[in-house]
């Protein structure tokens, strides 16, 4: 099951559109996003990871966005408005929850424009009824969640916990590290969720505040240069606009069994998702080159995991790498499709796999422990949660522990 | 989309089942002068559905898909309900998402077929049931009045939740003894139609569906104000008569009651100054075409 | 690494998703007969030679070919008929996706939401979606896999289908005349076509023109 899709060299197909080369009423130029990420010079700049949303969505030739406040995406959601008052978006509001954010968004979408918003924590748990509807009428809807706290006694601070719900909602769900990663992913996130073969909503999630609230040098695309236009029309399903045949036709119809259904067709439904998110790894790869990266994943010691983690982890190895203790490191980009081949390959001479997590649940040891051999071999931690930092002291602290090595702490 | 380009492709013509070759040759697309009349001469809208045999809502679909303006270009948004039964047969694209976001829906979709579409008129009706725009949709359709998004938002008022078995909703009237209000419903039928002006509606109107003549007006109404002015709401009385103990051939006379004097149906509109001026300059705009097509069609053919 | 065989049925209760079970689309250039990659012209003649080996070759026009929605379907419709005429194959429509109320006359369309039903009724062994939008072309695929002994191929405008024994992408009106070219060709080797005659019905508005014959 879930062959490795090995593809490199392979540029995504990412355009044979009609619009390619023309300009927008920016004065942008439509671009291939090889052309925009591979051929085109990149410029550092030291921004905000709010701001490094909206710098995406300026070349990103967004239809809609609909914004709602909450602490940490209210900044980029404003920020957005700011582009929708230069031109650069057709239409832009705020919405009275995230409930109807998301309706709204659907709307849009259902009628053929490309749609972005961004939403947090308990805000993506009030969203959450439209999510499988997104993925399930095949809406490839571009979500920026900045993960936070969601349950009670309420926070604002980072927590990966909503990205376990997201998990089975049919939609894409990639996990960015840094800023330079939000805006890469933001942009060919649009392109793999367009796909006609894969077109499901998307989820790009980074860690709230980590992210989104501190500055960081991350090269840009010229602003010259932005995606081309979604074409409703290179689609899997019917665009509801009344332009396009079958004209008797409900998006979507109940197909719960009754007696003139055939019994499978809900699941049916259900596996094409599946299998829309699956067929998403093919362009996944060419484009972020790989699900996942690897540094000395050949060692016996590994460290496993995704976000801003993998950051605090990077530090932890060159600790330890200090005293000796060899250490490697799996980044995870994409959680749906989840790397499974990649992950069982990277972590075949591993005898110790670290999955250190910014949430109690320990989600992603969870999906790693379902996926590889001698699933002994993960430890499920070290764990923060309601935006504790994860100091790599602390990961290198928990790791000689489990390894039975003393420390200055576990020896007292 | 134009009347024209709803055709089938010659070549293929001839496997198509007879339902599209009607729908194509005699369907009212492109009629400017559409209306109730037109059901029984030319194919109507609707296919054959499932709801209930004497269904008020199921004659309130047939009359409102024969008045809209330009079908060919409207775009509806449902909800959960009776009519999603419905929805599937209905030869315009509809949209079913989840129960009660129907404005929110509809708000994105008219902005989008706005922005994309901007020298056609794309016409977009929400058409739900009393539980998705009063109970669980009542933030998103009075939201999307306040924002005063340009579309018609039609609810089908059964005064309960008939889809899941008869249980209270907030129109209910008082008093009512439903599943969920098993000592009677304990609070007023809400008044809609006043929430719907206050909220920002320009139009806004509250009848059955007993006289054909008037659900047909009051659709133009709504759908061409909404067009030019902003959000219109329409309230139509389609009694479940399962759920009420009626048999088949009782709903007319049931709607007929609730609309006499004193009546909760009794046929009432309010309509902003602007919508009015509208309706006045579309009422002369008819009326000068009518006379000019007559006139036309009196002048000798080879003159 | 295991290769799953996308193969005519009857397959299981609920048969996988071919995606799920590691199976690519082509890319451009290329088809995919039973889940393998390959070049495109290798799918013609494999394609052809299924259509003449059928006993009852189908083909299922969908909404996207039937309606002249566009200027460039009805170029394709054509094309479509010319191939159903070279063979000769039946034509059965999907006129739209709704799950049609009261029923479908299974004799004279398909449906995505039982699209076994057809398949049963008319006996059909080897069939041809093009025109039917990707989404309920898969779902179809899939029933019509799990129930029936159908060997199913897409001419898919967009990317493809893995839940087809055989797919072709990117298909527009030079691809479906190449299949009929392909026919042509093997007919003109001497491969002889093994379809049960019939006769192709045909209706108007008013019902059955002619009665199809089987």
């Amino acid at each position: 099951m879930n062959k490795q899709v090995d593809l490199k060299g392979k540029r995504v197909i990412a355009s044979k559109h009609v619009k390619l080369g023309q300009k927008n009423r920016k004065g942008q130029t439509y671009t291939d996003v090889n052309d925009i990420f591979y051929k085109a010079e990149q410029t550092p700049n030291f921004l905000t990871g709010s701001e490094v949303i909206k710098e995406a969505i300026r070349r990103a030739s967004v239809g809609t966005s609909v914004a709602y406040p909450i602490t940490p995406q209210s900044e980029a959601a404003a920020l957005i408005g700011e582009l929708y008052a230069e031109d650069y978006l057709d239409e832009y509001f705020r919405g009275e929850s995230e409930f109807a954010v998301m309706g709204q968004c659907a709307g849009a979408s259902f009628g053929g424009h490309r749609v972005f918003t961004t939403t947090a924590g308990p805000g993506t748990l009030r969203a959450m009824e439209n999510f499988p509807m997104w993925a399930g009428s095949r809406l490839p809807i571009q979500v920026c969640v900045t993960c936070r706290g969601i349950n009670s006694p309420l926070s604002i601070q980072p927590d990966t916990l909503e990205m376990h719900y997201l998990l089975e909602t049919g939609m894409l769900v990639w996990h960015a590290e840094t800023a330079q990663d939000l805006y890469d992913y933001i942009l060919k996130g649009f392109i793999v969720a367009e796909q006609p073969d894969v077109h499901v909503p998307i989820a790009v999630c980074c860690d709230g505040f980590f992210v989104t609230h501190t500055k960081d040098t991350v090269d840009l695309s010229p602003e010259e240069l932005c995606l081309t236009p979604y074409n409703p029309y290179e689609s899997p399903v019917t665009c509801m606009d009344m332009e396009i045949a079958p004209y008797r036709m409900m998006r979507d119809p109940f197909v719960m069994k009754s007696n003139y259904i055939n019994y499978s067709t809900h699941a049916s439904w259900q596996q094409e998702i599946k299998a829309a998110v699956e067929r998403s790894r093919k362009h996944t790869i060419a484009l972020l080159d790989g699900l996942i990266d690897e540094h000395n994943s050949d060692r016996e010691i590994l460290i496993v995991t995704s976000g801003t983690a993998v950051s605090q982890s990077r530090e932890a190895i060159r600790l330890l790498e200090e005293e000796g203790i060899k250490v490697g490191l799996v980044k995870i980009k994409t959680v749906r499709p989840f790397p499974y081949e990649e992950i069982k390959r990277a972590t075949k001479h591993a005898k110790h796999i670290f999955v250190p997590e910014f949430n109690v649940a320990g989600w992603m040891a969870r999906e790693i422990k379902s996926t590889i051999p001698d699933n002994e071999r993960v430890y499920c931690g070290p764990h923060v949660a309601g935006g504790m930092t994860m100091p790599s002291e602390v990961i290198v602290e928990e790791i000689k522990t489990h390894l039975g090595i003393k420390t200055a702490q576990n020896s007292r | 989309m134009s009347k024209e380009k709803i055709q089938i492709c010659e070549d293929l013509a001839d496997i198509m089942p007879p339902e599209y070759h009607k729908l194509v040759e005699s369907a009212t697309f492109g009629n400017q002068d559409r209306g109730w009349k037109d059901i029984g001469s030319s194919t109507e809208l609707i296919e054959q559905h499932s709801l209930c045999a004497g269904c008020p809502e199921s004659i309130a679909f047939r009359y409102i898909l024969a008045s809209l303006p330009a079908p060919e270009d409207t775009v509806f948004v449902g909800s959960t309900g009776c009519t999603s039964l419905v929805f599937p047969h209905v030869a315009v694209h509809n949209i079913h998402s989840l129960f009660g976001n129907q404005n929110a829906i509809a708000s994105g979709l008219k902005r989008t077929l706005k922005s994309r579409f901007p020298d056609v008129e794309k016409d977009v009706v929400v058409l739900a049931g009393d539980g998705a725009t009063v109970d669980i949709g009542l933030d998103m359709t009075m939201q999307s009045w306040f924002r005063q998004e340009k579309f018609t938002t039609i609810c089908f008022d059964n005064e309960l939740y008939a889809n899941t078995g008869g249980q209270e909703s907030g129109l209910m009237q008082k008093g009512f003894v439903a599943k969920m209000a098993p000592k009677g419903k304990n609070f007023e039928k809400v008044r809609l139609p006043e929430i719907a002006r206050e909220a920002g509606c320009a139009y806004v109107a509250l009848l059955t569906v007993s006289k054909p003549n008037r659900v047909e007006q009051v659709i133009k109404n709504a759908v061409l104000i909404a067009r030019e002015v902003g959000p219109t709401f329409v309230q139509l009385y389609t009694p479940c008569i399962l759920e009420i103990g009626k048999q088949s051939m009782e709903g007319l006379d049931e709607m007929k009651d609730s609309e006499s004097i004193g009546g909760r149906f009794v046929q009432k509109e309010y309509i902003s100054d602007e919508a009015q001026k509208l309706l006045d300059s579309i009422k002369i705009e008819t009326k000068e075409r009518k006379k000019a097509a007559k006139e036309a069609a009196k002048k000798p053919v080879n003159a | 690494m295991s290769h799953y065989e996308v193969k005519a049925g009857p397959e299981a209760f609920l048969p996988p998703a071919a995606a799920t079970m590691g199976n690519i689309l082509p890319d451009p250039g290329e088809a995919h007969i039973g889940g393998k990659i390959v070049p495109e012209e290798e799918a013609y003649e494999h394609a052809a030679r299924k259509i003449l080996g059928a006993k009852v070759p189908t083909i299922f026009p969908g909404p996207l070919v039937l309606w002249k929605w566009n200027d460039h379907v009805a170029a394709k419709a054509k094309a479509i008929r010319e191939l159903a005429n070279e063979v000769p194959m039946r034509l059965i429509p999907m006129a739209d996706y709704r799950p049609k109320y009261p029923k479908i006359d299974a004799a004279v369309e398909i449906n995505p939401n039982h699209p076994n039903l057809t398949i049963w009724h008319n006996k059909i062994d080897v069939c041809i979606f093009i025109g039917v939008h990707c989404h309920q072309a898969n779902l179809a695929l899939k029933m019509i896999r799990a129930s029936t002994n159908c060997y199913t191929m897409a001419m898919c405008a967009m990317a493809g289908h893995e839940d087809a024994c055989l797919s072709f992408r990117d298909a527009d009106l030079e691809k479906i005349q190449r299949l009929t070219a392909a026919v042509k060709k093997l007919k003109a080797e001497g491969v002889e076509v093994q379809a049960n005659s019939f006769t192709q019905f045909q209706m108007d508005r008013s019902g059955f023109v002619v009665e199809p014959v089987n």
